[in-house]
Order: structure tokens, then sequence, then C-alpha cells
């Protein structure tokens, strides 16, 4: 610590801290444009000039280290020249935009002009104009108002890891561009909205919709992923306007990802119900609340307990999940489940109450040694993915177990990959050279079998020891080792290798509060808590096998959001009576469901997100319900009362939670488990093809598949079918070639793209779209037919619908 | 001597006659009635009556919804919504004036960086039915067209001063 | 015996002579006031709230909205406290032509007084000529601001627009030829400050007019002669002020005492009365416009001599013009955010009182440093004044009722804020 004096003021300030790091501190503000806490000091708006005592010209703040005893003056006449001189350059070519500007009125430029500048300008000659560039759906861009801070060049380079923008040319020429004119593609890059302290970078759905000064701002959670990123919802009347991100440094720091910006576009979506519908003799009808609660309440009273099924999906609120069993539970029904994307759940009675990540976000980036199985952890969870690559560029050693060649910028240690049995094959040489090293673990024998016939390899053996060596490591399980068809395997393989090295187990679990869920007990075997149920209920897998009369299916589309979508559906057409409890209207909803009870979104009702580490995040809703949608709790209240069921008379949201934290509040989350003896795996590498599945980043849930502009980025996947070029030229196909795909239970034909992240031998396809809910669980051999007619012409498109 | 010119003035209701001789001068006098609705007194080129939205000579309209009058307005009069037109200018998708709420002040025109909100000279103006206050965009749009001579004039006198 | 009880009458709030929404319970013994209560708060707009709720300038015109007789004072308060608490002052143009309007307004106000109390007791001609002389005024408002009433024309660093150097002018219809409006034009060929002087040049004789229907008439005396009789201490304990005060004899103006913009450049007389009774007053206002107009015609001569500027030149205040706004960065911004956002006062308070037609006219503002006031108090003379209607009326006759009312030339916006 040293001593400073800022404008009189005795500051202790951190060694090698920046002035402008100190005076933030204390609260004394200095103008600045580049300076941001996250990022690189860059020192080149020289706005933040100020005067240091002994030194003959100004200093900038943001790049001038304290030092013992040093005397800064922020508003002296000196300091307040330079700041007024620098002013008034950064206005000479800046645009007289201010009335179309997005930023107006919340604009960085304004604000310190108004602070520091000049009344009136001098400058009288012609300004510059730079060309705007397209950097996609999301990102309007006014090149001409650009300061030239560079912070989102720096974000580019330091955050995002893509050199996505860059500077070139210098002085009145210089100019900033996406480099090579690539669209910016990262999960991030909404994030440059935010930095750019003038309107040169500006969010394109919320184009020309509102002033900053109109809108309300209320705090959330954002529900697309289990970090529970905190998020300001801004609206407008009962209109959600955009999502900006909320700083909390223990969980997002101060990003969030496109997807949870953008994803506010689906709550307004053409799709959403306005008022309870209820399906007769093929024709819906809309039916008032009392009607259609009414008419669910008899229709689900008189069927057997166990012929009645309750499924929701992974991104509900905590208050939601509590009464959706409790409501099961009263009607006599342990078949209640929320993992409708895992196929393998054989080890449930003992995997622990709540998969976690095991560790605070904080803690998870100061890991050494990461190996992650089964995970596109930059996709499916941005900001743990950005916590990864912060750890990852700081010499974690990073080691990959995956079934595509997942990119992620920064230097990878160890990357293994191939399909799925590849995955444990993998997983288990691991295993293999851990226990080899350390022959008196306990439950050797329990993995005699599964490691039988494995031999370790180098990079076995090079993951084993920088598991090993590193005094804080972590195995991560990502989405794709949750729904692998032999999860349980896997898991009992990675709590094995934490065993054997001294790791930490993350489960990362997909949807927004899948901890919420297990905690809650929307499980058919545990009860609120982890409470041990006397008789276990069926599984969502279970419920498509058996013939379920009374389906019940909370914030979750069976098609999409499922996979094995076909035989959900099956299962639903099969149904007596199906309750849609949904925001959304959908074909196939319409299709399988006989009562649709509109609902509000995350930012239509109050709640409780529990993220991956166990945070419980409370938020308020932002907006009124879109008609006259209702809080999904509310819903299952009145359902409650309808049906005549003890213990349904909440007032709020809170009540609820008083009542689960008695049920649930003592529960410690500890992710190891006692696993049983793995399964020998029966996935050896088929001779055809194998077929990888997973969810891309913008097919997750009901609302983001709904967001019209994150639909039109790059990483919004198409429907079609991926492999590499060498198994390509193998199967004869060519890129835009249609094929069509035969597995399990269908086929259909798609179109082919060449993408050489997917390993040999093995399709990729995109699950979580309607389109490709008829081929069942994403795993397994596949066979591709080339379909005549198709050719690498225009003809190629047409070809597709014969 | 005093007290009895003043008794004699009373007696005689001087100051009533004083007062009615100026009375009577009046009811002689050229009367400088002003014959409303036929005639009317003259107004001043900044007179703040009800408002109009102007366009530019080529036709297009004025207004890129920055919002600032609505900003400004003390008596949140004003609704703007907005979005990009398919060209992709910034234009109003609506543009109401509650007439019942507006205090014409003036603030609007004031703050209007493209000359768009104008307070026209037109004050006479009645509701006959409930949600009449309400000028719409189209009705402010044609406000401006009809009295633009007048306006663009009354504008042009005024910039030095403003 | 039988019992004999107080008459109890309800006076307003829907009486011609209550000016405005006055409510007044009287208990009469006969015809004789035993008590009078005034009930107010039929016109409470919540001002004083409204105020917080926006920056500084939005509620320049709520200021208008206060006294709705005498506009331009209360804004004047209201600038020239934000001015205090800015610390900034108008150029001396702007504060000879808030001065200037100051003075008209005073005689608009004492215009309508007189027309109004003078019917309200039976003179039923002085409405209508000393509306003829509104006329006059409310058209310099006009030609000013645009607007004849709610002017929104004071500016915290000065005035909004210069005096404008054409008068707007009659045009013959079918009703009166050309050579009749030629007349009716003749004092309009000039400037607005010709105009001006020319009204100042006339009003002498009007008020003189008026004199000579009022002043000397034996209704007139016996109507407000000995009315409403408050001695000078107890004025002073009431809080009166302005022409209630002086009107008691004690001589009490704001204008010569805390003398702000440039009333200590003007010289003029403050009339006191001697016996305090509502004819008292009557000469005291009367003098007071005679006075008035003396100011205006000193400000009408600087004015011609003195062209300058009439706005600050701090574009953190004071939007800059709109020919720089258009064309360049600094200035654009700083019209932006002054329209949007506003300005913002230094943590502090302040107390500004004008010397308003009716009285002491205050404004207490807190500032906690944003672009809004944390409390606004207005300080409305009228409350002050109709406070004692029952100690003015008590004992008097019923008709005594309404020369009290409108002695105190109470009007609700200001007293109901």
């Amino acid at each position: 610590m040293v001593s400073i004096e800022i404008d009189g003021k005795q500051i202790k300030a951190n060694d090698g801290a920046m002035v402008i790091e100190a005076a933030d501190d204390a609260g004394i503000s200095i103008p600045r444009f580049c300076y941001h806490k996250k990022l690189s000091v860059a020192a080149n708006c020289r706005m933040c000039l100020v005067h240091v005592e002994k030194a003959r010209k100004p200093l900038p703040a943001c790049a001038t280290p304290v030092t013992e005893g040093m005397k800064i003056f922020t508003r002296t006449p000196l300091a307040l020249q330079a700041q007024k001189g620098v002013m008034e350059f950064l206005l000479i070519n800046h645009p007289l935009d201010c009335p179309i500007c997005d930023q107006g009125g919340e604009c960085e430029l304004q604000d310190v002009a108004m602070g520091y500048g000049s009344g009136l300008s001098r400058y009288c000659e012609g300004k510059r104009v730079v060309e705007d560039k397209n950097l996609g759906p999301l990102i309007a861009t006014e090149m001409t108002r650009c300061i030239h801070c560079t912070r989102c060049v720096r974000f580019g380079e330091e955050i995002a890891g893509i050199k996505e923008l860059g500077a070139t040319g210098r002085g009145e020429h210089m100019k900033i561009g996406t480099y090579v004119e690539k669209t910016v593609d990262s999960e991030l890059s909404g994030n440059v909205i935010d930095l750019c302290p003038v309107g040169a970078l500006t969010s394109k759905p919320f184009r020309y919709r509102a002033r900053a000064w109109e809108m309300r701002q209320a705090d959330s959670i954002a529900p697309h992923d289990c970090v529970g990123s905190n998020i300001h919802i801004h609206t407008k009347g009962r209109e959600v306007l955009r999502v900006v991100p909320r700083d909390n440094e223990a969980v997002n720091e101060t990003w969030i990802s496109d997807r949870d910006r953008f994803s506010y576009e689906g709550i307004h979506s053409a799709d959403r119900v306005e008022k309870p519908r209820i399906k007769e003799s093929g024709r819906w009808t809309e039916v008032s609340w009392e009607h259609a609660l009414a008419f669910v309440g008899d229709k689900l009273k008189a069927l057997p307990a166990d012929k009645l099924g309750f499924v929701a999906g992974p991104s509900c609120t905590s208050e939601e999940y509590y009464l959706f069993q409790k409501l099961a539970r009263a009607l006599g029904t342990d078949n209640i489940d929320y993992r409708l994307r895992q196929l393998d759940i054989s080890d449930q009675a003992q995997v622990a109450i709540s998969q976690t990540l095991g560790q605070t976000i904080e803690e998870f980036e100061q890991n050494n040694a990461f190996l992650l199985v089964g995970s596109n952890l930059r996709k499916d969870q941005p900001i743990l993915g950005h916590r990864l690559r912060k750890a990852g560029l700081r010499g974690a050693s990073v080691s990959l177990i995956n079934s595509m060649d997942h990119e992620f910028r920064f230097p990878v240690a160890n990357k293994l990959l191939g399909g799925a049995g590849d995955l444990i094959r993998n997983l288990a040489g691991v295993t293999k050279e851990l226990l080899a090293q350390n022959a008196s673990y306990k439950r050797s024998k329990d993995l005699s079998d599964v490691l039988s016939g494995i031999e370790a390899n180098d990079t076995h053996r090079s993951i084993a020891k920088a598991l090993s060596s590193a005094n804080k490591a972590t195995v991560i399980l990502g989405n794709q080792a949750n729904y692998h068809p032999q999860s349980s395997t896997i898991r009992a393989l990675a709590a094995a290798i934490c065993e054997l090295s001294g790791a930490k187990l993350s489960i990362v679990t997909d949807g927004g509060n899948s901890v919420g869920a297990q905690l809650m007990g929307v499980l058919p075997h545990r009860g609120p808590g982890g409470k041990k149920l006397s008789k276990t209920g069926l599984s969502f897998n279970e419920m498509l096998t058996t013939s379920i009369k009374g389906l019940v299916v909370m914030g979750a589309e069976l098609d999409a959001d499922t996979l094995t979508g076909s035989s959900a559906l099956e299962t639903a057409k099969h149904a007596e009576i199906v309750v849609s409890i949904t925001p959304f209207s959908s074909a196939a909803i319409e299709k399988y469901a006989h009562v649709m009870l509109p609902v509000g979104t995350f930012a239509e009702t109050s709640g409780t997100y529990i993220n991956t580490e166990g945070r419980w995040q409370s938020f308020e809703g932002a907006v009124q319900p879109y008609a006259e949608s209702r809080p999904a709790w509310k819903v299952l209240r009145v359902l409650g009362n309808v049906m005549k069921l003890d213990g349904f008379d909440y007032f709020s949201t809170e009540e609820v939670m008083d009542e689960i934290k008695e049920h649930v509040g003592h529960v410690e989350l500890n992710n190891l488990f006692e696993w049983e003896a793995p399964a020998v795996t029966g996935l050896n590498g088929s001779n055809g093809l194998e077929m990888i599945g997973d969810v891309p980043i913008y097919s997750v849930d009901a609302i983001v598949r709904r967001a019209a502009a994150l639909q039109g980025t790059t990483d919004a996947v198409s429907s079609c079918v991926y492999l590499n070029s060498n198994a390509a030229s193998k199967q004869g196909l060519m890129d835009s070639d249609t094929v069509s795909v035969v597995h399990q239970s269908g086929s259909i034909s798609m179109t082919v793209k060449l993408d050489n992240r997917v390993p040999d031998g093995c399709i990729f396809l995109p699950s979580g779209a309607s389109t490709t809910d008829s081929l069942g669980a994403p795993f397994g051999s596949v066979k591709l037919d080339k379909l005549a007619g198709s050719i690498n012409d225009q003809g190629a498109i047409g070809a597709a619908n014969v | 001597m005093e007290s009895v010119t003043r008794y004699v003035k009373s007696l005689f209701l001087w100051e009533l006659l004083k007062g009615l001789g100026v009375t009577g001068r009046y009811l002689f006098a050229r009367k400088i009635t002003v014959q409303y609705p036929e005639e009317k007194t003259p107004l001043s080129n900044r007179f703040r009556g009800l408002h109009a939205l102007r366009r530019y000579p080529n036709g297009e309209e004025r207004c890129i919804a920055c919002k600032l009058c609505e900003a400004v307005c003390p008596a949140l009069a004003i609704t703007i919504e907005s979005e990009p037109r398919a060209d992709g200018t910034r234009r109003t998708t609506r543009y109401d004036i509650d007439l019942f709420k507006c205090i014409y002040c003036g603030f609007c025109e004031e703050s209007c960086p493209v000359d768009s909100i104008v307070e026209t000279k037109e004050f006479e103006y009645t509701f006959e039915k409930r949600g009449e206050n309400i000028m719409t965009k189209e009705m402010l749009l044609a406000m401006g067209d009809k009295y633009e001579e007048q306006l663009a004039a009354d504008r042009l006198e005024d910039a030095p001063y403003r | 015996m039988a019992e004999i009880r107080n008459y109890t009458l309800n006076f307003g709030p829907q009486h011609p002579s209550a000016h405005g929404v006055l409510r007044l319970v009287l208990e009469l013994d006969g015809e004789i006031v035993e008590r009078a209560d005034p009930h107010i708060g039929l016109l409470h707009r919540g001002t004083e709230k409204l105020a917080e709720t926006k920056p500084f300038n939005q509620s320049i015109g709520y200021m208008d909205r206060l006294d709705y007789v005498s506009p331009m004072c209360s804004e004047q308060a209201y600038v020239l406290l934000i001015e205090k608490m800015l610390g900034i002052e108008a150029p001396i143009r702007a504060q000879y032509i808030r001065v200037m309007f100051a003075e008209l307004t005073r005689i608009l106000n004492h215009l309508l007084w007189i027309g109004a109390h003078a019917m309200d007791i039976g003179a039923m001609t002085m409405f209508f000529y000393s509306f003829r002389e509104r006329e006059d005024i409310l058209d310099c408002y006009e030609a000013v601001s645009g607007a004849r009433l709610h002017a929104t024309y004071f500016r915290p660093g000065g005035v909004y627009r210069d005096l404008p150097q054409r008068m707007a002018q009659y045009k013959k219809s079918k009703w009166h030829n050309q050579r009749e409006v030629n007349k009716w034009n003749e004092n309009r060929q000039g400037t607005l400050l010709d105009f001006i002087e020319d009204f100042t040049n006339r009003f002498p004789r009007y008020v003189d007019e008026y004199e000579t229907l009022l002043t000397e008439n034996r209704i007139w005396k016996q109507r407000t002669v000995g009315i409403g009789v408050v001695s000078p201490e107890r004025a002073l304990q009431l809080g009166f002020t302005g022409a209630m005060l002086r009107g008691s004899g004690v001589e009490w103006d704001l204008r010569k005492k805390q003398p702000y913009d440039v009333y200590d450049q003007m010289k003029f007389e403050v009339p006191v009365g001697v016996n305090g009774d509502t004819y008292d007053r009557y000469i005291v206002r009367v003098e007071e416009m005679r006075q008035a107009n003396v100011i205006v015609k000193q400000c009408v001569d600087w004015l011609k001599k003195n062209p300058g500027p009439v706005m600050v030149d701090d574009h953190k205040v004071a939007p800059p013009k709109r020919s720089e706004m258009k064309g360049d960065m600094e200035s654009l911004i700083h019209h932006f955010k002054l329209f949007t956002e506003g300005y913002c006062i230094p943590e502090g308070e302040a107390y500004q009182a004008v010397e308003h037609p009716k009285g002491e006219f205050g404004l207490y503002m807190i500032s906690d440093g944003a672009n809004k006031p944390y409390r606004l108090k207005i300080r409305a003379p009228g409350f002050a004044h109709l406070y004692a209607t029952d100690e003015m009326s008590r004992g008097h006759m019923l008709a005594d009722v309404v020369s009290i009312i409108g002695t105190q030339d109470v009007v609700f916006g200001e007293i109901d804020r």
C-alpha cells in the first residue's frame, strides 16, 4: 500500500495501481474514454489527464502508477485545460448525430463534453466520414462516430479471444473495422455495445426503439444457462426493450453472453399465447382461466395417479418447480422429471442431491488444471467459457475430451476427439493411467470391468499428470457428457478420476435452473431437498415407454427441448390429456397438447434461480405478463385450489420461497458420490458413421429459439448434416449435397455441410430443432444416402424437397 | 371654506357627475370593439397555439424521432414511438400530443433540432368527443402542410432571436 | 326563551365574488359576520411536488400558473432563485427586460384587481376599462413570448429571446375599414419598446380616469372606508406583505429593501397608507400602478439605448443559439443534454423572494446536487392574507366580506399551489 493524495484527500492505494483506479475507489471522478477496469490500459484517448505535483506536463491517470506521497489534482486549471483541449480534439471529427443516435442520453461523450468540454466549437472545417461495417445482426455500426478509444479492439483480443475488430491507419485516417471484414461471431460480442463510449457500436435489435430516459430498469437473472448472469431488463410500458449486464464480480463480472442479451426478442414473439386455449375435436378455442383450470383439474383428477406424468423444462424458477412437484405429489404421483435431454440416469439414486460446479465461479477460475469432458463450454455456458479462457491464458493446463473439435481461444494442452464411444474410452484411459500411479486405490476393483482392454496413451498420461500435479484441478462434465447415452459411466469415471487425482468434479448442467429443479425435487426418486421417497416414480425416459394418460408439461416443448423428440411426441399422442404450461404455442404443441395455459417468461414473473455454484438469486418481474398470461407459479397455485388440494394458499413467491427454505435450506452441495461400478461400455466404434448430437447455443430453449436476431447469427446452426471433408469424400459427398439421414427411428433428408471440427467417422446433427426430432436420440450409428439429383448448383435446394 | 366647497360638491353629486362625464365620453367615442370571429386581434409571430409537424420542401417529414420534445415536455403530453423505417432512417411510428395535458410552453419547439414540431397560430379548436384531444402524427403533419408558408415565414422572422 | 343560533352560510366556491374557488364558511348573526372560515385546496395542483420530478427549467411554466394574474413575477422569483443557487448572473439587458415585464405585470395584476374589486362592490364600468388596458399589456406578453398569459419567458441566466423589432398589426375587415385599422395600428408601427413607451405615455391618463370614477365616489367610499382595518402591528404579526402591509402604514418593499435584478437602478416611490382599511389599500395600489409605469418608462429608455445579450454565455446552463446548435458539435451536445437532462445545481439551499404584486412571493429550494430540486417550497403571499379573513371581517356586514376578499387580491392558483 502506498499513500497518495488526490484533490487534497488522503488515499491508500495498492502498489502498482494506476492513479485512475485509486481515484475510482475513492469516489473521485476522472473523465475517461479508453480506460476500462476489465481491459488493458491503452492510454490513447488522453481524456484522463491530471495534474501531478512536480510533473511538468499533465499525466494520463490511467497509465500513471501511484507512488508514495504522490499529489494529484484533477481540477486545477492545468488539468481542466488539458481535459478541455482533449475534448475539443475528440469532437472535431464527431458527426452531429446526437438526435438520431441511439446512444444519445447515455453517451459518455455527451456526458464528458457537458462536464469537461467547452460550450462552443472553434472548429469549422469539414468533418471526416468513415464507411460503415457490417457486423452482423446484433451490432449496428456508425463508424463515423468512433473516437478511437479502442475498447472494442481490446475487448476482442483480451476477452472474446478473437481479433474481430482492429484499428488501421493513424491519426485522421485511423479506422476501426472488422478484421478482414469478418462478422463478429463471438458469443460475447454484444458486450462491445456497452463498452463503446459513443454511438459507434449500438444494439441492432434495439435500434431506434427508445431513449435511455424513457425506460424502467429492473434487476433480473438470465435464464438461459446455469451461470445465472445478473442482468438489468430495460422496459417501456409492457415491453422489454433490451437487456444489459449488471455487475457482479462473483458471477458474470461485467459481461453477459449474447444469448442473455438478445434473447428478450423471443419474449415478444408472435407465438405468444394470449388466453388459455382448449382443443376440442381438433380445434383450438380460447377460454377463460376459470374454465381452463377447471377443465384441467377435472381431467387430471379423473385419471389414476400412476398414469399421470409431470414434465418440466430445465429453466423454470425454483418456486415453479416446487409448486409443480407439490402438485404432482398431492395428486399421488412421483412421475415427475425435468431431465428431458438426459438419456442415461441409471445412477440417479447415487448421484449428488444436486449436480453443481462444485466450487464458486471465482474459485473455478483459479484452477491450474482442467479436464473438459463432452463440453462446448464456450458456447454452452459462455461466461464459464470466459473464466476458463482467463485461466487458460494465465497458464492453466486445459485438456479436452470432446466429440467435436470446438474452438477454444487459448492454448489447449491436450485434445482428444471422437464419438460417444471414444469419449468413454479416452476417459477410461486417463483413469487407467491415474490408477497405475495409485495402486492402493480402494475402488480399483470396481473399475476393472470398464478398464479392461483400455490402454493409456501419451495424451492420457499427460492429462493424468496435469490433473494430479496441479494443486487445484477440476474435471468438468459438460452438456454432451450429461446427454451421453452412457453418462452414468462417464460420471463414475470422472468421479474416480477426481478421487484419484484430487481434482474437483464440476457438472455443468443445461438450462437456467437445473440445480433448482434437483433441489426442489422435480425428480421421480427424490423430494424437495433430496428427501428420500418410499417409492420411485417414472423418469421422463420411462414415461416415454409406458402409457401415460395425463401429461403436464411446464416450460418445455416436447419436440425441441428433448433429445428423443419423436418418442416424446408419440407418448403425448396417446395421452388422454396433455396440458402445456407455456408462454408460446408452436405447431408441435398445437398437435400434441389439449390445453395451453399461457404463462409469463422470466421477465414477467418473480422467482428464484439457483445457479451452478448453488447461488440463490431472486428477482422480480420486469413487466406485466403478456395479454392474459399469468406467472406460472400463480397458475400452479390456483390449479391446486381448483383441485381442492391442501397447502396451495400462497400470495407471493416469497411465501413459496419461505416454505422452500424450510425443506431445502439445509442441503449442502457436494458433487462427489458413491458411484457404482460402471457397466462395460457397449459403444464400440461403429463400422459406418457415428452420430454426434448437441444443442447449438441458440437452440437451447423456447425463448432463444424465437429471438430473431440471434437466429440470424453464424452461431445459429442451420439444420444441416455436418461432416469433415475426409468423411465426406469417403461417402462420396460434397458440400451442399442433399442426403437422407437414416437413424434409429426414421430418416430425413438434409443438406450436407463440410465442417472439419467433426472428427473422422462421425457426423454432427444439431438437436433442439423440430426438423431433427424424428431421428431419435442423436447417438449411435447412422447412414447417409445421397439423394439423386443433388448437385452443386442451385438446383440443390430445390432437390431437398423431393 | 374648504368644508363649504366639499359640502356643495357633495350636495350636487359633483364626484358622481364627474364619473358620469368619463363614462359619457366613452359612450360617444369611437368603439374599439373587435368583432370576433369575423375580425381578429393581431397575433405575434411567436404565438404558441396548436401544434404541427413540418416537412422539408421535398415532402420528407422533418421529425427524426430524437425524442427531445418528449423528454423536455413538462406535462408529459407527447408520446413518441420510433423504429427504423424501411430505408433505415430513424422515424416515428407514433407521435401523439395530448392537448388536455399540453401547457403550450413551447419547449418542444425550442428543443427540436430540426424545426419539426412547431406551434402554429391556430387557437380556435374544440373537442366534441372523447379521444379528440389526442393529436396524432397524421393530424400534426396535416396541420404542418396547411400552415407551412406561415410557419416558415414566422420562423424566418424570429430566427435572429433564437 | 327560544335559543338563537348563528346562521351558517356557505360562500362559494361557485360565488362570483369568491375570486375563483374560495369556499368561505360564514357564521352570521343576522347580517353581522361572527366568524369567517376560508376553505382552500380546491385548486391544488401539487406544483411543489411536480417540481421535484422534473429538471429545473421545466418548472418555469408551472410558476406562471401559480398566480396566473401576474405570471412573469413568479417566474422571476424562480429564475432568480436558480441563478442564486448556480452562482450566475443574467446579462444586464436581460435584467432590465425582466424588471420591465415585472412592472408591466404589476400593472396587469392591479388592473385585474381594480376591475374585479370595483365590480364586486358594484362599479361595473371599471371592469371594462381595466380590461382595455390589460389588452395592451397582454399584447406585449404575446409579442415577446408567444403567449398572452403563461409566458414561460424568463430563464435562469436571462430571458428566452430578445424583444421583437416588430409588432403584429390589425388587418382591415368588413367591420373596420383601412382608415380605422390604421388608427388602431398607429402605435404598432415601431418595435415592442415603442409600443410599450406609447402605453406608458397613455397609462397615467387612464389611471386618472379610474380615480375619477372611484376615489371620490361616495358609494365606493362607503363600501371601503373603515372596512377591514388592520393595524400595522397586527399586519406584521399576520405576515402581511405587499400592498396589504403598506396599506397599514408599514413601509416595506423588497424592491427597495432587498433589490434584485436592476431595481437598485430604478427611481420610484413606495406609497404607504395611513388607516389600514380597504380604501387605503386601494389608494396604495393605484399609486403602485403609477409608480410601476414610471419604472417601465425608465426601463424602456435604457433598453432602447443599450442593445446586448439577453442570456448568459454559459452553455452549461443556457442552451446555445439554434444556428450554433445546428452547426457545431459542442453546441449540439449541450443542446441535447440541456433539453433532456437539464443542468445540475450544486448541493445547498436558498430562499429568493420578490416583490410580487400581491406581496412577498418567496421560493425556498433545497438541492441535493441532482438535476431536479430535492424540495421546493412556495411562499404564496395570498395565503397569509386570506388567513386574516376571519379577523378582518369579524363584526362587519355580509356585504363587506366581498370588499375584504377583493382588497386581499387573492388568486387561488398561488394559495392552493
